[in-house]
C-alpha cells in the first residue's frame, strides 16, 4: 500500500507519535511504501497514495490546496489527530477574527506574496471530503497502531466508542466535595473520580479509546482531548457545558449558577478541543448520521 | 534579478520554503518564508492559568513540555511562588526527555541521512529508504529517540503533550520501581550512546567541505548562564560575543527592555534582537559558546575533542550536529542523575489568584525561549507574550543560506537546494514554535 502522511497547520504531535510507534513502526514501513511524507523524506510531489493520513487545520488558502490535491490524488483520506477531526486547540483562534489576530501579531506589515487566510477555522472535512478519522491530541500509540492495521489491511473501521469514564479506573469519593477546582488548588485524592472531586473533568462527554491516562494514570481531568463522544454529537447542539456545570452541582452540593460564576473561561474550560466543530455550533450541514458512520473508526 | 523559490522544504520540523534573491554583483538574499500564524497569544487572552500549559504546549509537539513549562514559570513568577524541590526535579527530568528525543528527531531523521549518504539522491536519504538496505541502521537510531520517549512516558502520561505539569508544581512523582525500570533502559542504550557519538563526529569531520561552505556565524550568542545545567530549567541568560571574551550576564528585566521584534516581509516569523547586539545566536552552539562546558563528564570528554577539530567558540552551524549529539549525552547523564535523586517530600504549592507581572526565559532544545506575563486581578491572563528561538535565529539563518548559496550557486540548481537544505537543518528551525 503506498502511504502519505502531512500536516497542514499543526504541532505536529501526530507525526511524533508515528515515530513513536516501535515495533509497528517498522512493520508498517518494511511492508508499504511511504510515498510522501515531508517531514520524513525528501519527496516535493505526491502522485498517487491509497492512504493520506492528514494532521492539522486549513488556515489559509496552500493549506486548502494541499487539502484539495491529496483529495484528489489519495483513495482514502484520513482526518488524523483533534485538530484535523475537531479543529483541535488552534479553533480557539476562532474567537477572534483572522484580521484581528494578524494585525495584533504584524500591524500593517505588507507581505510578498504569501496565502490569504481562510475566514473559519473548521474541522478538514468542511473543505474536503474524509473517509475516516482518527482524534485525539495526539492519538496514544497503541490507537494509532490499531487504526492503521486496520486501514492497512482495508478492514472496515468499526470501533463503537464510549466515553472516558468507561476506561477510568477510579471510584467515587463521599459527596459533596469541595469545588469546582482546578488543579493550581492542588491534586485529587488518587484512585478517586476527578469529576465527583469537584474537578472540571470532561470524561464523561469526551469519546474513549486513551486508556483515561490522564484521569486515571495520571490524576489530570481529562480536558477533551478525543474530542465529543458519539453520543455528544448525536445530540446535534449537545450542550457540554451544561451538562458538566450539572455533574459539578450535583459533586459540590452548589448551585448551578455558582459553578459556572466560577468559570471565566468557558471556551477554554469546556471547548479546549473542538470550539471549531460545526456540530457543536449546530452548524454541520447534512445532518449526523453520514459523519458519525466514519468517525466509527 | 533572478528569483528562486526552493520549497516546500522537506525533513524540517514545520512548512517552509526559501526566496533566493540573485542579481550580478550584488551579494544573494535568502528569505525563510513561513506563514501560517496561529495566534496563541490571543488565544491565551482572559485563560485562568490552569489552562494556560495545556493551550501552549499545542504550539509545538515536539516543543510541548518547553512551553508548558515557560508557562509554569513565568506564572509562578508573576504570583512570587516558589515551586517545591521535588517538582524542580521532576520537571526538569521530563524536560530532558523531550530534550534528548527533540535532538534525536532533529539529528537523526532530518540530519543524519544528508551526513550519511552525501552524493545520493536526496530523495532516497531518509530512514524510510535506509531502512530498506539496512534495517539494523534504523532500528538502532529510532531505538535512541525511544529512551527520551520512555522517560516522557513514564514522567507525564501522554509521550507528547504530558500532562504533569501545572502552574505550582506538578501532579505525580514518580515511583522508586519506576525511576529503577527507566534507569536500566537509559544505561542500556550507553554503548549505542558513545558509539553514535563518534559516528556523528566522523560523518561531519567527512563533510568537511560542506560544513564549511555553509558558513559561519557573525555576531554574539545568547544562552541560558547555567554552566551543568544549561538553563532548561529557568533562569537567567548571558550574551557572549567572540573576540571580547567576556560572557556578559543579561538579567530577564534588563532582556525584556532591550528585546526587539519586527515583523519579516515574507513569512510570518518576526524577526526577534537585542538593541545593541548584532546578528544573535540561540541554541546548541550558543549554549556551548556561552557556558563553554556541559557539567557531566562524558559531554566534557567529547566536547574537548569537539573544541580541538573544530575550534573554540564553535562558529560552523552544520556543526550544531555534533553539540545536539552532546546535548543528548548530557541529557543521558542528567536524566541518569535526577533518577536517582530520592523523594523530596511535596509536589505543588497551591496558587491563589492575584494580579501581577513577569517574564521567564528558558533554554528549549533550539534555545532561548521568552515568555511574558500579565496576570489581571482574579489571576487571569490579561497578556501573554512569547519570542521562540527560530525569532531569534531568523536573520543568521539567513546569512548563513545567503553564503551557502553565493558557494555553490554556479554548480546548478539541484546541488543549490540540496546544499540550502543542509543548511536548514543544521539550524534545525521549529516552524510551529516560530508561527505560534
Amino acid at each position: 500500500m503506498d502511504i502519505a502522511l502531512l500536516s497542514l497547520s499543526s504541532c505536529l504531535g501526530c507525526q511524533m507519535v508515528f515515530l513513536s510507534l516501535e515495533e509497528y513502526l517498522y512493520e508498517l514501513i518494511g511492508g508499504n511504501r511511504v510515498v510522501y511524507a515531508p517531514f520524513l523524506m525528501d519527496k516535493k510531489e505526491l502522485h498517487h497514495a491509497d492512504l493520506a493520513l492528514v494532521e492539522g487545520t486549513v488556515r489559509n488558502t496552500e493549506h486548502f490546496l494541499k487539502a484539495r490535491e491529496i483529495r484528489e490524488k489519495a483513495d482514502r483520506v484520513v482526518a488524523l489527530g483533534t485538530c484535523s477531526c475537531f479543529g483541535g486547540v488552534q479553533g480557539l483562534a476562532d474567537l477572534y477574527p483572522e484580521s484581528r489576530l494578524l494585525r495584533s501579531r504584524f500591524g500593517d506589515t505588507a507581505f510578498e506574496g504569501g496565502p490569504q487566510g481562510v475566514r473559519r477555522l473548521l474541522p478538514l472535512d468542511s473543505f474536503i471530503r474524509v473517509d475516516a478519522y482518527l482524534p485525539g491530541c495526539p492519538p496514544v500509540p497503541a490507537l494509532l497502531e490499531g487504526f492503521l492495521r486496520s486501514a492497512v489491511s482495508g478492514d472496515r473501521l468499526s470501533r463503537e466508542g464510549a466515553t472516558v469514564c468507561a476506561e477510568c479506573k477510579v471510584t467515587s469519593p463521599p459527596l459533596p466535595q469541595p469545588g469546582p477546582r482546578r488543579l493550581t488548588e492542588g491534586s485529587g485524592e488518587p484512585g478517586k473520580c476527578l469529576l465527583d472531586s469537584g474537578f472540571f473533568c470532561l470524561g464523561p462527554l469526551t469519546r474513549d479509546g486513551c486508556g483515561a491516562l490522564c484521569p486515571s494514570g495520571m490524576g489530570v481531568p481529562c480536558r477533551g482531548c478525543r474530542g465529543p463522544s458519539g453520543r455528544v454529537l448525536e445530540r446535534k447542539g449537545a450542550d457540554v457545558e451544561g451538562e458538566t456545570v450539572r455533574r459539578l452541582a450535583r459533586a459540590t452540593g452548589k448551585k448551578e449558577e455558582e459553578i459556572r460564576a466560577e468559570v471565566p473561561d468557558p471556551a477554554h474550560t469546556y471547548y479546549f478541543f473542538c470550539l471549531a466543530e460545526p456540530l457543536l455550533r449546530k452548524r454541520r450541514s447534512g445532518g449526523t448520521s453520514p459523519y458519525l458512520h466514519r468517525l466509527g473508526e | 534579478m533572478a528569483h528562486l523559490v526552493i520549497g516546500p522544504l522537506t525533513r524540517i520540523f514545520g512548512h517552509a520554503s526559501l526566496r533566493v534573491e540573485a542579481e550580478e554583483g550584488i551579494s544573494p538574499r535568502v528569505r525563510f518564508s513561513a506563514f501560517g500564524y496561529r495566534g496563541f497569544e490571543m488565544m491565551a487572552r482572559g485563560v485562568h492559568v490552569d489552562n494556560l500549559p495545556p493551550l501552549v504546549s499545542r504550539i509545538c509537539g515536539p516543543d510541548s513540555l518547553f512551553h508548558q513549562a515557560a508557562a509554569c514559570l513565568v506564572v509562578e513568577k508573576a504570583l512570587g511562588v516558589e515551586v517545591p524541590p521535588a517538582a524542580r526535579s521532576m520537571r526538569e527530568l521530563a524536560l530532558w526527555a523531550q530534550f534528548f528525543e527533540r535532538h534525536a528527531v532533529s539529528l537523526f531523521v532530518h540530519g543524519l541521512p544528508d551526513l550519511l549518504f552525501p552524493s545520493s539522491d536526496p530523495g532516497l536519504r531518509n530512514l524510510v529508504s535506509i531502512y530498506r538496505v539496512d534495517e539494523e541502521v534504523v532500528r538502532r537510531l529510532l531505538s535512541l529517540k525511544s529512551l527520551g520517549t520512555a522517560v516522557l512516558r513514564e514522567t507525564g502520561g501522554p509521550t507528547v503533550h504530558g500532562v504533569n505539569f501545572r502552574p505550582g508544581g506538578v501532579v505525580r512523582d514518580l515511583p522508586v520501581e519506576s525511576r529503577e525500570r527507566l534507569a536500566d533502559r537509559l544505561r542500556s542504550g550507553e554503548s549505542l550512546l558513545l558509539e553514535t557519538a563518534r559516528l556523528v563526529k566522523l560523518l561531519l569531520r567527512r563533510s568537511e567541505e560542506t560544513v564549511r561552505r555553509a558558513g559561519s556565524i557573525g555576531g554574539s550568542f545568547l544562552a541560558g548562564h547555567d554552566p551543568g545545567g544549561m538553563g532548561i530549567t529557568g533562569g537567567s541568560p548571558a550574551l557572549f560575543t567572540p573576540g571580547t571574551e567576556v560572557v556578559e550576564p543579561r538579567p530577564v528585566e534588563d532582556l525584556g527592555e532591550r528585546l526587539r521584534e519586527e515583523p519579516s516581509t515574507s513569512g510570518h516569523v518576526v524577526y526577534a534582537g537585542l538593541e545593541g547586539t548584532e546578528g544573535l545566536t540561540v541554541g546548541p552552539l550558543a549554549r556551548v559558546n556561552v557556558n563553554g562546558r556541559y557539567g557531566t563528564p562524558r559531554a566534557d570528554e567529547e566536547l574537548s575533542e569537539l573544541k580541538e577539530t573544530w575550534g573554540f567558540p564553535v562558529r560552523y552551524p552544520m556543526v550544531a550536529h555534533a553539540l545536539r549529539m552532546l546535548e543528548m549525552l548530557h541529557a543521558w547523564e542528567r536524566m541518569l542523575e535526577l533518577l536517582r535523586e530520592p523523594f523530596r517530600g511535596t509536589l505543588g504549592e497551591t496558587l491563589n489568584p492575584a494580579a501581577g507581572k513577569a517574564g521567564v526565559y528558558i533554554e528549549a532544545p533550539e534555545g532561548g525561549l521568552v515568555y511574558g506575563v500579565e496576570l489581571g486581578e482574579k489571576g487571569l491572563v490579561e497578556e501573554l507574550s512569547i519570542v521562540s528561538p527560530l525569532q531569534f535565529n531568523l536573520r543568521n539563518l539567513e546569512k548563513s543560506l545567503a553564503e551557502a548559496f553565493a558557494s555553490v550557486e554556479k554548480e546548478g540548481q539541484e546541488r543549490v537546494s540540496d546544499v540550502l537544505h543542509m543548511v536548514v537543518r543544521a539550524y534545525s528551525p521549529c516552524v510551529p514554535c516560530g508561527v505560534h
